[in-house]
């Protein structure tokens, strides 16, 4: 079984190298996908002080996109007073009725002054994106 | 029409905020200032999983750096939560750079100053307290235990239907040699008060809400008649390093055996009680049906009248870690199942494995006691013979005699999952043989 490969199969194996990569009965090689790469900031070592101070530094903040139409900029902008919007964004699609306790639970019992008005347009735009009738992968 | 992306000008935002008129709230008017321009970072459609459940190991958030911390899973960046990767859990302790985070309240301490910084011991006792990290460090003896730290929503992501909350994977838990002061120590150098009932604790972190309520302060609160007081720990080292920030520097409370929400971080203050707690944590957050594995379903919940208690202790759970499943094995070959489990009733006395999706079962070898409340590493070999797709399963059982149920578990918090786990192995053909 250690025949050389090319010899086994050279038509095959001539075609996939024109096309890059090469393959053979026995194996395939060569083959990369196209992908994008992000990349993960290296920290810098911070200049210490030698006080009781003790320090990070700042956490990153990674703004979600959330979808665009009627209600975003309100939802965006009395949601992100106390939380990542990513709290939205990281929720499976809820059901119209859920996204309504939700915005109301922030309202009565966490205490967010979201005035009624406004509070219609964040729950009717949520259930207008991020239910399972609607979301959008 | 308000421009809603990143464009909304300081007069619109004036405009949107018209109808709120009075504000009170500073914080919230400061952070709403500061937020509300929030430019996103991609152009990507956010990950998520649903209305079905989580097919993945781990959640589906990008991989992020934060201070201290390895590449981890992102739930959501402010507040801080961080899943850890399925590969850290290859080991019986999982390194603090890898362990998860969860924060309630988006303030979350940056720094530190130590010469400042005090443990507070007050409320209904004869001598309050006030020590240094470096009292704690050198007028107590420390003591060291192993313990899983796990949130108590790990693994909300499958369940059905899904229920709304941090969208958790398998990685929101962590093991550790956490060392620092007896709990009771500590009580006792205070002395509690007769007619005392509950001890609170409370941690830097804050919230921009109205003062008191949950989204202004994080408070949680044992039982002093509880048991778990003599062994918890006021802990100032992880693994034998510093607590990292994220993690609650510079000392956090080890409650071994119950649900992480109890484990205080950056604890500052242990207050006695001489009234049961009746904050938001307590009396409406964390709480779960009180019923056989916190069992209910949503036509129950909507009926009303489902009688509920605090999370306490975690129930018995396994893990296979790998072989992942993201690879196939040829036939014949002799692999090692690889994984780790744990119960917050005591000690793992006794893991099993499944080829067959938890047909039949046979024990796996446990590895190394690090003590009660710690990972169980444990291995097994398996030759798989003939090519085919296999559900291997594993299920462990602790020294309470509980064993991991094959049935899930719902109730509208998202918590106590402890299902057995199972993963699709496929084997291929290692010959051109009929068999194999």
């Amino acid at each position: 079984m250690r025949k050389s490969l090319s010899v086994l199969l050279p038509t095959a194996g001539l075609l996939l190298i024109a096309a890059g990569a090469a393959g053979f009965a026995q194996f395939q090689s060569g083959s990369y996908g196209s992908t994008k790469a992000t990349s993960l900031k290296q920290s810098v070592p911070p200049q210490f002080s030698r006080d009781g101070n003790f320090s990070v530094a700042p956490f990153p903040s990674f703004a979600p996109e959330l979808a665009e139409g009627e209600g975003g900029a309100e939802t965006q902008s009395f949601c992100a007073a106390c939380h990542s919007t990513r709290y939205i964004t990281m929720q499976p699609p809820l059901p119209a009725a859920t996204w309504e306790a939700e915005v109301n639970k922030m309202i009565k019992t966490f205490g967010a002054p979201i005035p009624d008005a406004t509070a219609k347009k964040i729950i009717s735009y949520l259930q207008q994106y991020y239910t399972p009738e609607n979301r959008k992968q | 029409m308000v421009q809603w992306r990143g464009h909304l000008s300081r007069r619109d935002a004036l405009k949107l905020l018209g109808g709120a008129g009075g504000l009170t709230i500073g914080k919230w008017f400061q952070a709403r200032a500061i937020f509300a321009q929030q430019l996103p970072t991609s152009k990507e459609s956010e990950p998520f999983t649903g209305p079905g459940p989580n097919p993945h190991w781990n959640s589906v958030g990008p991989y992020v750096s934060e201070p201290q911390k390895a590449p981890l899973i992102l739930l959501t960046d402010r507040p801080v939560q961080l899943e850890t990767p399925r590969s850290y859990f290859q080991s019986a302790l999982t390194p603090n750079d890898a362990f998860y985070v969860r924060w309630h309240l988006s303030e979350i301490p940056n720094r530190v100053d130590l010469s400042e910084w005090k443990l507070k011991i007050e409320g209904n006792v004869n001598k309050p307290q006030t020590l240094s990290l470096s009292d704690l460090m050198e007028k107590f003896k420390p003591v060291s235990l192993t313990a899983v730290n796990q949130c108590s929503g790990n693994s909300r992501s499958r369940f059905q239907p899904r229920v709304a909350g941090g969208q958790w994977g398998n990685g929101a838990m962590g093991n550790a040699v956490w060392t620092g002061v007896g709990l009771r120590e500590l009580l006792n150098a205070a002395g509690i008060k007769q007619g005392s009932v509950q001890v609170q604790f409370q941690g830097l972190d804050t919230g921009p809400g109205p003062t008191g309520s949950g989204s202004n302060v994080f408070l949680k609160s044992l039982e002093l008649s509880d048991s778990v007081l003599d062994e918890a720990v006021v802990a100032y080292l992880m693994n034998g390093e510093p607590l990292p920030m994220l993690n609650g520097f510079p000392v956090r409370l080890v409650v071994p055996g119950y649900f992480a929400t109890y484990w205080m971080k950056c604890l500052t203050w242990i207050r006695i009680l001489s009234t049961p707690d009746e904050n938001f944590w307590m009396k409406t957050g964390y709480r779960v049906p009180d019923t056989p594995r916190g069992n209910t379903t949503p036509e129950e919940m909507k009926a009303g009248g489902v009688k509920t208690v605090p999370i306490s202790r975690m129930p018995v759970r396994s893990f296979l870690v790998s072989p992942d499943g993201s690879y196939k094995i040829p036939a014949g070959m002799h692999v090692t199942l690889r994984g780790i489990a744990f119960s917050g009733y005591g000690k793992i006395v006794k893991v099993e494995i499944s080829e067959d999706g938890a047909k039949t079962w046979r024990a796996a070898q446990l590895g190394e006691d690090h003590g009660a409340y710690s990972f169980r590493t444990w291995e097994a070999q398996w030759t798989p013979k003939t090519p085919g797709s296999y559900t291997v399963a594993v299920r462990a059982t602790d020294e309470k005699g509980a064993v991991q149920p094959d049935e899930p578990v719902w109730n509208p918090g998202g918590y106590l999952w402890n299902k057995i786990e199972k993963q699709e192995i496929v084997v291929g053909k290692a010959s051109g043989g009929e068999s194999r």
